[in-house]
């Protein structure tokens, strides 16, 4: 296992932006459509033999050609007077079965991806992902950000559309932030770097569909760009949205009439504690959530 | 050898230039484990060696096959005489590519293997009275050419369909090219309707390559005879029900069968062959 850099870009204090996929492939957009744009340079990868199962394998002629894995590269950029190293991971590496990383190897990857922040002097690191909230599909999903040191909390504060753990009724400052994307926070804490998690809202119905949610990586990239101070045109985004979003209300329009009922009243959820409760009571909340269960279930678990 | 591979060495083997034969015990048609066990027993093959399986199957408890608890085993059989290593294990759940490392750490440095022969089976739609189809699939274009002289077929071309994954064959055909062994996943066809059962002609076609590549002199009356019985057996399967017999003339005629027949004739051929 090991880190393979083609070359070595002459970086003074870069940022790492990384992202592995998950729910929604919310972060992983936002961080892959923000190096796109950005057409960051690819410099090296995380040998990825020791961590995932082969994708796909090429036979020509009898003789195998060569066996595809899972990508794990490293780009880089420098724009605006700004540099930037992108890390993005086609896929977390995950054992027994289980969906998202835990574990050795998901520890491991982890190290690999900072050990290239130790070597070019990263001085911060963002991870994305997803957010499962009572929400609508149909409203502006916000960024719930988790930052590894108290000192960045201030500077969060400031970002426009986006809400600490404390902000959010019922949670009390805790929550839990699944696979790569949550621990990489973590061991950064650990190994001396500041980072910060954003995480796109999801609507809690869609969380179990096998669909992008480009809506809320759109949330994430924008709140991403304007703490990292850069320009992006997020019209690739919108387009895509727009393209899911018809898929959704597709789908939206399969669910009982009842339960539809149930969760169009999210659109109406506001229940970020700085302002007022909003028009569903808690216990409103646990009907919904019942039923929207009840209805994945009998589909056979929702996807 | 790698370090920190959980490879078991009971007794050194005295090999010097050998083959080595991998056959998986879940195979389709059994036909990993029984033609392993066939060469094992063919060839008095030695069991020097194993790999523990903590890393690479789940252990939260033991599977029950045919009325007996089963653990997962990996094991190394020296057939000496031959200069032949036979590996027979389950697929392994995790750990995949330490795994099979280790396979190839054992075969390297115990045995001074130098080719490895992967065996592997493929759903056939045709009928059991057409002859077993023998495909291979090869890691360098050197060996395939030593292989021409061989009733196989060597030309296959094929990518991973969408939303599948590769075989764990040609990933460790893969990581054998990587460390220089020239390898071969073998791959005979079984008919539907034998799939989950066992079918003595694909071991034979198989074992038979085997035997002529590797000069093992097998005698295979044994087997001949079971595929006689086996082959009676379905005679008397198509005679018994007409049903089963129209299935197959209309398989023996190129014909497809429908998705509902298909089942039926794996169930009742699967019914009569476990009276």
């Amino acid at each position: 296992m090991a880190i393979r850099l083609y070359q070595e870009p002459h970086l003074e204090n870069p940022i790492l932006v990384a992202s592995w996929p998950g729910i929604g492939s919310i972060g992983i957009i936002a961080v892959d459509t923000l190096r796109g744009m950005l057409e960051a340079e690819e410099f090296g990868e995380i040998e990825p033999w020791d961590f995932f199962y082969p994708k796909r394998a090429v036979i020509h002629k009898g003789v195998l050609e060569y066996l595809e894995f899972p990508d794990n590269k490293f780009y880089f950029k420098v724009i605006q007077g700004k540099e930037l190293i992108f890390f993005v991971g086609e896929e977390q590496p995950t054992e027994g079965g289980r969906m998202y990383a835990e574990g050795k190897k998901a520890y491991h990857m982890a190290n690999l991806v900072l050990d290239v922040a130790v070597k070019f002097k990263c001085r911060r690191v963002y991870t994305s992902g997803a957010a499962v909230a009572l929400t609508h599909h149909t409203t502006k999903p916000r960024v719930w950000a988790v930052p590894n040191s108290d000192s960045l909390i201030p500077e969060i504060r400031g970002y426009e559309n986006t809400v600490l753990m404390s902000d959010i009724e019922g949670r009390g400052g805790h929550g839990n932030i699944t696979g790569l994307n949550g621990l990489l926070l973590g061991v950064a804490k650990k190994r001396g770097f500041e980072a910060i998690c954003l995480m796109g809202e999801i609507p809690v119905y869609l969380q179990g569909l096998p669909l992008y949610y480009p809506k809320a990586s759109k949330s994430v990239l924008e709140v991403l760009s304007h703490s990292l101070k850069i320009e992006v045109n997020l019209d690739k985004l919108d387009e895509l949205d727009q393209r899911v979003q018809r898929r959704i209300e597709e789908f939206y329009q399969q669910i009982p009439s009842e339960i539809r009922g149930q969760l169009d009243r999210l659109k109406h959820v506001a229940y970020a504690q700085p302002i007022e409760p909003g028009p569903i009571t808690e216990e409103e909340e646990k009907r919904i959530m019942e039923d929207v269960e009840r209805f994945f279930k009998k589909r056979g678990g929702g996807g | 050898m790698s370090q920190g591979y959980p490879i078991k060495i009971y007794k050194e083997p005295e090999l010097c230039r050998s083959s080595l034969v991998l056959g998986w015990s879940e195979d389709m048609g059994n036909l990993g484990q029984k033609a392993t066990d066939y060469l094992n027993r063919k060839l008095k093959g030695q069991e020097f060696a194993e790999i523990e399986p903590e890393d690479f199957f789940p252990l939260g408890g033991v599977a029950i096959e045919g009325n007996l608890a089963r653990f997962p085993e990996s094991k190394f059989y020296a057939c000496q005489e031959y200069e032949l290593v036979v590996f027979q294990s389950g697929s392994p759940g995790a750990e995949w590519y330490k795994f099979l490392n280790s396979v190839l750490d054992v075969a390297e440095h115990h045995c001074q293997v130098k080719e490895l022969y992967i065996l592997g089976a493929m759903v056939s739609f045709s009928a059991h009275t057409a002859p077993r189809q023998l495909l291979a699939v090869v890691n360098s274009a050197e060996i395939k050419e030593a292989l021409s002289q061989y009733d196989l077929s060597r030309d296959m071309d094929y990518q991973t369909p969408p939303g599948e994954r590769p075989t764990l064959n040609s990933f460790l055909l893969w990581i054998a090219k990587g460390r220089n062994i020239p390898g071969v996943s073998l791959w005979v066809s079984i008919p539907f309707y034998l799939a989950a059962m066992e079918d003595g002609q694909a071991q034979k076609k198989v074992l038979s390559f085997l035997n002529e590549r590797l000069d093992l002199k097998i005698d295979f009356s044994d087997l001949d005879q079971e595929i006689r019985e086996q082959n009676e057996q379905l005679a008397r399967a198509r005679s018994r029900f007409p049903q089963i017999d129209d299935y197959i003339n209309r398989l023996e005629s190129n014909l497809m069968l429908s998705e509902e027949e298909n089942g039926e004739l794996i169930k009742k051929i699967e019914d009569f062959l476990r009276e």
